[in-house]
């Protein structure tokens, strides 16, 4: 079987440390380790776990190196230090669990933000979870796995500092984020703090890992809210213009390959998105570090083969109008007979990825390391909807498979954003060089929120949150009512406006 | 005295060159040396670069035995470069074999990193971290505060001609410096130094050496001075009768026309490279029979050795023999480019011969080689205006009389015949 990293290198193996450059033309004279102009010439690595090679120029592949082993997801570093910022969240423990099953070296911090904020929000999770030393105990006591945990504030430098160099992590997945939009648009305070914990944080985290791991991994996660829904129609490129994207003006033509395309955020969480996509591209820039920017669509779902395992291995879901995602709202409010709230038309596109693709992503991500210096990004996202198919099939999932009657409203939209608009997004990183293919399907995963949800125990703590899961927050600064323009039942509004436009192959993206 | 034995070496010096600078003047205290004791040209190793030589002078052995067949080498399994590391010997160096003999050494190439040892060892080129060339460490902040170096960076040479020389003398002025030092405080039983600017400026200025006319041709003799009197200062360390040996390890000749091997294989279809952007032997596809490493080595695309290894084991000697037939045949303008091929069977003994490259090529005067996968033309000039030599490497033994010696001696025996006319390493005082 040919795996997608079979043929990368030292060059992208966090476990290679840079040494230097060696002049070959007499003798091969030395010249001292020179991190600031690096070049390929004559490159020098010593492997950190097989120190007994000496130095050698980057070369093995990973299907040559005994340390990167054959998994379904491709090589992947053999018991690799993977730590996970924020790893109590949504993602960072359905990852922890992935990680961890696969052989790697699991550790992660958290200081439980998320959960203190959907409280504070006067929600929670629907899906009970256990905390973290129950959690600990039955992955281990289930899955026979061992996750690393500090409860750690991402902001406090001075014990992450002691923390990574004890772990000395290959790889960071940075989750360690307020992800939520709206919870931002609040009031000054949010808006303040959801900055201030993912810009500082974020600033902070390259610093420490500059100074300690400077090889590893970074995979930080983005949004593909980063780039905003531009009008004109323009692709979504994958962060940064491919080679042959060329601006003309004024009858001149220039180059823009390899240049940082243009971002767009729609509210104040997006804009601590963007700041963190320049912090970590100079960081890149100047530090030689290599990260993935991971311009993430809409996660929906809420199970993957780890956390389906037992109860107390369950990650989060959430429904509240902050920290809910639309598709698992709409489940949410088709169990409690709300109808589903569709903002203005309905008419705006996003990209969507199942809770397990995402899963599947990121460990291939991880066994892909960027080269030193390297900032790419890639949009991770499965699938392009409207918001008012999604509801629609979210309606009929509802009725033909758990016999609900489901409905859907039509709000006022109290973001500030385009109803309408095309939308034309480059997916191709993940599929064309990382070998991912989509494992699941929306109606799937939606079945199975479903089933979960209509569960009794879960019912009744969908019942007791229900009152945050109508919007109420406006990127306005108003504090009003969001009125209900018009209920109607599904299959009753033809389709109308913008095609999604999805490029997930070079064949596609050229027809 | 606090030094009682010393072997001296000068890296890349031609016998015909010190006899030549003795006689000019040029070196007086090697003349005086030379007139007490024995010079005899001696041959370096196969193949004749500073890694594998210095590696069998200290050890003994031939590279067969001691592992060593250059600065890089391929990590078994792979088509990945690895450098050389003192970690690969495969034999003892012969320090070890008398641990209670307290040794300094200075500038040794090929001895990175350095390891423990009873006394001192700073290495020579190549060391890529400073603070791992150095035994014992404490010893770090003192070469730091005076300016050490362990070697000049050569890219110097096409910035400032007169640059590069002035780093040439200031390196070897830091090496007595250091000696100075490190005696003031302990007393030696061996003192091994080892000056390998006489290598940089022979690589880079032999064309200066017969040119009078050459711009450089003064500061070629200038710099040579100034190691006589290097040699001079270290031997002052010594008492007259004390043992003093003094080597090169290869020597050195002219490079006009440098000849890409890998062209040549390749052109002839012995090689067949891939497109890799990265220019490393990766590229190197399942059809190749044969590729070239580190100027004269030739490594036949083994099965088993390789990862697109197609070589079977019962082709191996006809390739070999196709390839000694085409390297032997080739000539430029009218010259015969290859003096010699030399089979690894024929030149490598021991455990470590399974990892010899399988050919060693020696070129004819006036020519060099280079191995770059990529190049296109067969020929080029050589950026270089020397090249080592095999054959005409010195050895010195003061004291001694020319019967005293092997005949037709090899580096690797040098260490041998040190101990067995001086008997093991001198007991201390």
């Amino acid at each position: 079987m040919i795996q997608h990293n079979e043929e990368k290198t030292c060059w992208n193996c966090p476990a290679a440390l840079l040494k230097g450059n060696v002049d070959f033309r007499a003798c091969g004279q030395s010249i001292a380790a020179i991190r600031d102009k690096i070049s390929e010439e004559g490159l020098l690595v010593e492997c950190a776990r097989r120190p007994d090679l000496g130095m050698f120029e980057p070369s093995i592949t990973f299907e040559q190196c005994p340390e990167w082993r054959e998994t379904q997801f491709g090589y992947l570093l053999r018991d690799m230090r993977v730590m996970i910022l924020g790893i109590d969240g949504y993602l960072g423990w359905t990852l922890a669990l992935k990680l961890a099953r696969l052989g790697c070296r699991v550790s992660g911090i958290d200081n439980y933000l998320r959960r203190k904020a959907v409280a504070e929000k006067g929600s929670m999770s629907v899906v009970p979870i256990a905390d973290m030393e129950t959690r600990l105990r039955t992955a281990k006591e289930r899955l026979g796995v061992e996750i690393d945990f500090r409860e750690l504030d991402l902001l406090n430098r001075d014990e992450l500092e002691g923390y990574l160099r004890e772990v000395q992590p290959e790889a960071v997945v940075h989750y360690g984020e307020i992800p939520s939009a709206p919870y931002s648009m609040v009031d000054a305070e949010h808006a303040i703090k959801t900055q201030h914990n993912n810009t500082l944080g974020t600033l902070g985290v390259l610093f420490l890992v500059k100074e300690i791991c400077p090889e590893a991994n970074i995979l930080k996660l983005g949004t593909m809210g980063e780039y905003g829904t531009p009008l004109t129609g323009r692709p979504i490129f994958e962060g940064l213009f491919p080679a042959d994207a060329v601006l003309t003006w004024r009858g001149q033509e220039w180059s823009m390959g390899g240049e940082l395309t243009p971002r767009d955020p729609a509210s104040f969480y997006h804009v601590s998105k963007v700041q963190d996509t320049f912090n970590v591209y100079e960081a890149c820039k100047y530090w030689w570090l290599r990260s993935y920017d991971v311009m993430q669509g809409v996660i929906f779902g809420v199970h993957t083969e780890e956390v389906s395992e037992h109860p107390d291995l369950r990650t989060r879901l959430d429904v509240d109008e902050w920290f809910g995602t639309v598709i698992n709202r709409f489940v949410a409010q088709a169990v409690l007979g709300i109808p589903l709230t569709v903002y203005g038309s309905g008419e705006q596109i996003r990209g969507y990825l199942a809770l397990e693709d995402a899963m599947e992503c990121m460990v291939r991500l991880l066994s892909s390391p960027p080269e030193p210096g390297q900032y790419d990004v890639v949009n991770q996202l499965s699938q392009l909807h409207k918001v008012k198919d999604l509801a629609e099939i979210v309606a009929r999932v509802g009725s033909q498979r758990h016999g609900l009657t489901v409905r859907i409203q039509r709000v006022e939209n109290p973001r500030v954003e385009a109803d309408e608009h095309p939308f034309l997004v480059v997916a191709k990183k993940l599929r064309e060089n990382l070998g991912y293919q989509p494992k699941t399907t929306l109606e799937v995963e939606i079945d199975k929120m479903f089933t979960l949800l209509l569960q009794p125990g879960v019912r009744g703590r969908l019942e007791s949150v229900k009152g945050t899961v109508f919007p109420k927050t406006w990127w306005s600064g108003e504090h009003k009512e969001t009125m209900t323009l018009e209920v109607y039942e599904p299959g009753n509004h033809a389709a109308a406006g913008y095609s999604p436009e999805l490029v997930v192959t070079e064949h596609n993206g050229d027809d | 005295m606090k030094l009682k034995a010393a072997i001296i070496g000068l890296d890349g010096v031609p016998i015909h060159l010190l006899e030549d600078l003795a006689q000019r003047g040029v070196m007086p205290h090697m003349k005086e040396l030379i007139e007490q004791g024995c010079l005899m040209k001696m041959r370096s190793s196969l193949p004749a670069n500073s890694a594998a030589s210095w590696s069998s002078m200290i050890t003994g052995a031939n590279p067969g035995t001691h592992g060593v067949y250059g600065f890089t080498d391929f990590i078994p399994g792979t088509y990945t470069v690895s450098y050389h590391s003192s970690h690969k010997l495969k034999v003892p160096p012969f320090w070890r074999t008398e641990p209670e003999k307290r040794v300094l050494v200075i500038n040794l190439p090929a001895a990175y990193p350095a390891q423990p040892i009873n006394g001192v060892m700073i290495t020579g080129f190549v060391s890529p971290q400073f603070e791992k060339a150095v035994y014992p460490s404490g010893l770090l902040p003192r070469l730091r505060d005076g300016g050490y170096e362990v070697d000049v960076d050569a890219s110097l040479f096409n910035k400032s001609i007169s640059l590069f020389l002035k780093k040439l003398e200031d390196t070897l002025d830091q090496r007595t410096r250091v000696l100075d030092l490190l005696l003031e405080k302990d007393g030696y039983d061996l003192l091994f130094f080892v000056v390998t600017g006489t290598d940089r400026i022979e690589h880079y200025l032999w064309d200066a050496y017969a040119d009078e006319t050459h711009d450089q041709y003064p500061d070629f003799f200038g710099f040579f001075e100034k190691v006589d009197n290097a040699v001079d200062h270290v031997t002052s360390k010594l008492s007259p009768d004390a043992p003093l040996m003094m080597l090169s390890d290869h020597g050195m000749g002219p490079a006009e026309t440098a000849v890409n091997l890998n062209t040549l294989l390749r052109e002839e279809g012995y090689l067949v490279a891939g497109d890799n952007p990265r220019k490393n032997y990766n590229n190197i596809r399942e059809e190749t029979k044969a590729f070239a490493s580190e100027s004269t080595k030739i490594y036949l695309n083994r099965v088993n050795r390789f990862p697109r290894g197609s070589v079977k084991r019962g082709e191996a000697q006809q390739v070999q023999e196709e390839l000694v037939d085409l390297l032997s045949g080739i000539k430029h303008c009218g010259r015969k480019v290859v003096e010699a091929v030399h089979h690894r069977q024929d030149v490598f003994t021991g455990p470590e011969a399974g990892n010899a490259p399988d050919l060693v090529v020696t070129p004819m005067e006036g020519f060099s080689f280079k191995t770059g996968l990529f190049k296109d033309s067969l020929y080029e000039e050589d950026f270089l205006s020397g090249t080592h030599t095999e054959d005409d490497a010195f050895l010195y033994l003061r004291g001694l009389s020319q019967g005293d010696l092997p005949d037709d001696p090899c580096i690797e025996d040098s260490i041998h015949v040190f101990r067995k006319i001086y008997g093991d390493l001198h007991d201390t005082a």
